[in-house]
């Protein structure tokens, strides 16, 4: 039983990795703590299901449709709501992020309906036995992709030139600007990965569950993920994914189903008191 | 910063007389206004719905319970400089120090308000604890751990001792006096919040409220001055919370049942939406902020008619959502374009209409 | 011949109320080498912020005046535009990229060139600086302060820029070492025929290694000529040249 509540753990925490993988990025990008990057999970979702049931779209073509219109958006809304507000105090900048999730939540109702929609994919669904544990297909290319997401990711921040211009922009905005970076460019390609990275993880949260924008609060969790694994650190958002994902699992079934939260949000209290950095984060945080 | 109805000395004898008549036209509009709503009619005429903007009695008693927690939440945000996200904590904790006090125990009510209070005070300084550890966007998350910390005890202690459905809570009675129309509500809340209003603006006035101001500015400046940050942070957190918290059970008697989705994390950003709106740190930009947050359902059901067929049913179908949209729009426009909320333009439009005149 | 860079009757403010340049012409002939001198506050730092573009990043802003490059005026151009047109930086206070490793630093710098190019002109700048190669995979916060000058100079050098603004290069540093960097960016530069606009506190050592060179008081020129007049004048003498080492 562990080992079945462990799998689940880890392949959901995956999906949590990638979408707190977003996170990180615009963060240590743009300094921008985006609290409504459940939501873009949640558009991901449903730029998805529009391709695939309103316009009956292959899959294929659904996927790099909801990949574009992902990026897109988050681009839109760096341009849109937080170029503008550069050099404004740290409340205006996390307000506009949650009056945006606010927007974005009110306009899916609106077009598409508060119910939920089922996401037809020819995603395998299935279930694998492998001795007493049953392995969801689903769960399993959920987790694979993700990883295998990261993992390009990784590559590309390391060993691609735009990668370097990125991390350099992320080491400093002002030294960037001296050595003819072009920063603008690299900030909006930061959010064009975290929207498109959230996208992703939605699509699978919605495979896994139902499209509905109650899947923000299962996005929302990659905020304690990155908290709890590192703001600053890169990978150390995806282990804090990992984590979560773990530990949402293991207390829903050894504790109670709706304990999972509780502990994960006094974990996060926790580290924050304690270890404030995170776990792999490195200690430059505001002191008292 | 507080620009309650006190007069200043600088006054003209005219402009005091202008201003002791608005106050007086404001008192009589506010005294009639109950009477407007539950009769539907001023001065022997009818009124109609659209007219009084579908507005109902009970409704201005919500938003006069809002106004509460608007004032409170803007008094340490936009005053101290405490960015909180887990308001709606505190209003929790004031609705279950009512369910436990006031429907378990049977306390009178007054003892209730008190209890909620107290027990307010003391979870705002624990929520301001980590404050004294880490600064800035730590602190803010942990808001919103503490936040589901709170949430969830209050979701467990209604679950043992009452109902899944709701916390039930006795008529409110002031000794042989019960809260149990809208309009004894109504004069009942608005002394509250006038309290409200007119005690924390003192407060901002005092050298302790200056000194808060001198912390939210410039931090250390105020150190080296100083200013004991820690304590006064602390105390922002225990005023704050204690006025929440009693806000939570005052709304907990109104509404006479409450469950724990009441306090959701949309609850809490409610507050800080009306707190923009109405402008940082300006007191009366929170009751703008409130008041809005009131409106605006009741001007969208009104306007509706007017945009025809299609407007109509997007309204009637979708509603609560067309207010939040609309909702987090304004916020998002004013953060961009006007930074000191309604209270900013109000400011900037007095200037550009009454030049020389007293900001 | 057209100066490489030319500024001319510059004014700039920070803010409302403080006028940081006023009116300021100068000019930076191509291959030449000329030193910005004067005391803090002079505006020396603003006057290089106004060729790179970084005055708006710094809360400032042209009031009036121009900036030309080769003639062309790029004040509405963004930074990084500047950098590919051929004009590089060394900023005060060297901002390395802290995290990034010496390699990723150059390699950050020679982002301007195409692909190809971009080796090549990695060996030049180790064969001008054996010390970054030695330390080629550390990150660059662990360097000396030396290291670190010597890293950010290469940094700007490897884009082969046609005009180099170096500010403040002695800060922080042993006189000896700055000499050598003095000598290693004089030999480079002859080589590549790129122009330098050095900004120092450190007059004498800017007058031995500049041309041209124009003295800032408050904001105005006070003083310009060749650098041998310069720091024969009276004023230099007088002021604060006499205290140097």
């Amino acid at each position: 039983m562990l080992a079945q509540v462990l799998f689940s753990g880890v392949a959901l925490g995956s999906i949590y990795g990638l979408v707190a993988l977003g996170f990180a990025v615009v963060f240590k990008a743009t300094d921008v703590f985006n609290f409504a990057q459940g939501m873009l999970a949640v558009c991901g979702a449903y730029f998805a299901a529009t391709a695939l049931s309103v316009f009956h779209l292959p899959f294929a073509a659904s996927v790099l449709i909801m990949a574009l219109a992902s990026s897109a958006l988050g681009v839109l809304i760096y341009v849109a709501l937080i170029q503008p507000l550069s050099g404004r105090s740290m409340l205006a900048v996390i307000m506009v992020t949650i009056a945006l999730s606010i927007v974005l939540r009110s306009l899916i109702e609106i077009i598409y309906g508060p119910q939920g929609r089922t996401l037809v994919t020819p995603l395998p669904t299935g279930v694998f036995t492998w001795g007493t544990l049953r392995i969801s297909q689903l769960h399993l290319t959920a987790a694979v992709v993700s990883w295998i997401c990261m993992g390009l990711f990784a590559a590309f921040f390391r060993f691609t030139s735009v990668g370097l211009l990125m991390r350099a922009t992320a080491d400093g905005h002002e030294a960037a600007l001296v050595s003819g970076v072009n920063v603008n460019l690299m900030n909006r390609l930061a959010w064009a990965i975290g929207s498109l990275l959230a996208a992703v993880g939605g699509l699978f949260l919605g495979q896994l569950q139902i499209v509905s924008t109650d899947l923000e609060s299962i996005g929302l969790l990659a905020l304690p993920a990155v908290v709890i694994g590192g703001l600053q650190s890169i990978p150390g958002a995806v282990i804090g994914g990992v984590l979560v994902g773990v530990i949402e699992q293991l207390s829903a079934s050894y504790i109670a189903p709706e304990s999972s939260d509780i502990v994960i949000y006094a974990l996060l209290l926790l580290i924050l008191l304690v270890r404030p950095w995170g776990l792999f984060g490195e200690r430059e945080l505001g002191r008292v | 910063m507080s620009e309650a109805l006190a007069a200043s000395t600088t006054r003209t004898a005219p402009a005091r007389l202008g201003r002791v008549l608005w106050a007086a036209l404001l008192l009589a509009f506010l005294a009639y206004l109950p009477f407007v709503l539950s009769h539907r009619a001023a001065f022997g005429f009818r009124l109609s719905n659209v007219q009084l903007l579908n507005l109902g009695l009970s409704q201005i008693d919500l938003m006069l319970i809002a106004m509460l927690g608007a004032l409170s939440l803007n008094f340490l945000t936009g005053c101290a400089g405490l960015i909180s996200i887990g308001h709606a904590a505190f209003y929790a904790t004031g609705a279950m120090t009512a369910a436990i006090t006031g429907t378990l125990w049977g306390w009178p009510f007054p003892l209730v308000l008190l209890a909620a209070a107290l027990s307010g005070a003391v979870t705002g300084v624990l929520a301001g604890l980590p404050s004294l550890r880490v600064r800035g966007l730590y602190f803010v998350l942990s808001t919103l751990a503490v936040h589901h910390v709170v949430i969830y005890v209050f979701l467990q202690c209604q679950l043992h001792y009452f109902d899944v459905s709701g916390v039930p809570y006795e008529t409110a009675k002031l000794g042989a006096f019960a809260l149990d129309t809208p309009i004894r509500w109504y004069f009942f809340l608005l002394a509250a919040v006038a309290l409200v209003y007119w005690g924390l603006g003192n407060a901002l006035r005092t050298r302790e409220g200056r000194s808060m101001r001198a912390m939210r500015d410039h931090e250390m400046a105020a150190r080296a001055a100083g200013v004991d940050v820690r304590v006064l942070r602390l105390k922002a957190f225990a005023l704050s919370s204690a006025i929440a918290s009693t806000a939570g059970a005052l709304q907990a008697y109104f509404m006479t049942n409450i469950s724990s989705e009441a306090f959701g994390l949309d609850f809490a950003i409610q507050f800080i939406a009306m707190i923009i709106i109405g402008g940082l740190g300006s007191l009366r930009g929170s009751l703008f902020g409130a008041a809005i947050w009131l409106l605006l359902p009741s001007i969208i059901s009104g306007l509706a008619p007017q945009g025809g067929g299609a407007m109509a049913t997007l309204v009637a179908e979708h509603k609560p959502q067309l207010v939040q949209l609309i909702f987090g729009l304004m916020v998002i426009g004013l953060l961009i374009f006007a930074p000191g909320g309604m209270a900013g333009l109000g400011r900037s439009l007095r200037v550009l209409l009454f030049p020389g005149a007293r900001r | 011949m057209t100066p490489l860079l030319s500024i001319e009757s510059l004014s700039v403010s920070y803010g409302r109320n403080s006028v940081a340049l006023d009116a300021i012409s100068l000019a930076v002939p191509s291959g030449g080498v000329v030193a910005l001198l004067g005391a803090n506050g002079a505006g020396k730092t603003t006057l290089i912020r106004a060729a790179t573009g970084l005055l708006d990043f710094h809360g400032g802003a042209v009031a009036a005046g121009a900036v030309r490059f080769e003639g062309r005026p790029i004040h509405r151009m963004p930074p990084h535009a500047r950098v590919r047109m051929g004009m590089a930086q060394v900023p005060e206070g060297r901002l390395v990229f802290k995290k990034l490793s010496v390699l990723d630093n150059l390699m950050v710098g020679a982002s301007v060139l195409p692909a190809a190019k971009r080796a090549d002109s990695l060996a030049s700048i180790y064969a001008l600086f054996p010390r970054l190669q030695e330390r080629s995979g550390q990150a660059a916060g662990w360097l000396s302060g030396g290291e670190q000058q010597m890293l950010a100079l290469g940094r700007a050098l490897i884009g082969q820029p046609r005009l180099l603004l170096v500010d403040e290069l002695s800060l922080g540093l042993a006189p000896l070492i700055v000499r050598a960097i003095y000598q290693q960016l004089r030999s480079a530069a002859e080589r590549l025929g790129t122009a330098i606009l050095v900004v120092e506190q450190n007059a004498r050592l800017a007058l031995e290694f500049a041309s041209y060179a124009y003295v800032l008081d408050r904001g105005r020129v006070a003083l310009s000529g060749p650098a041998s007049e310069v720091a024969d004048s009276k004023e230099m003498r007088d002021s604060y040249l006499g205290v140097d080492s």
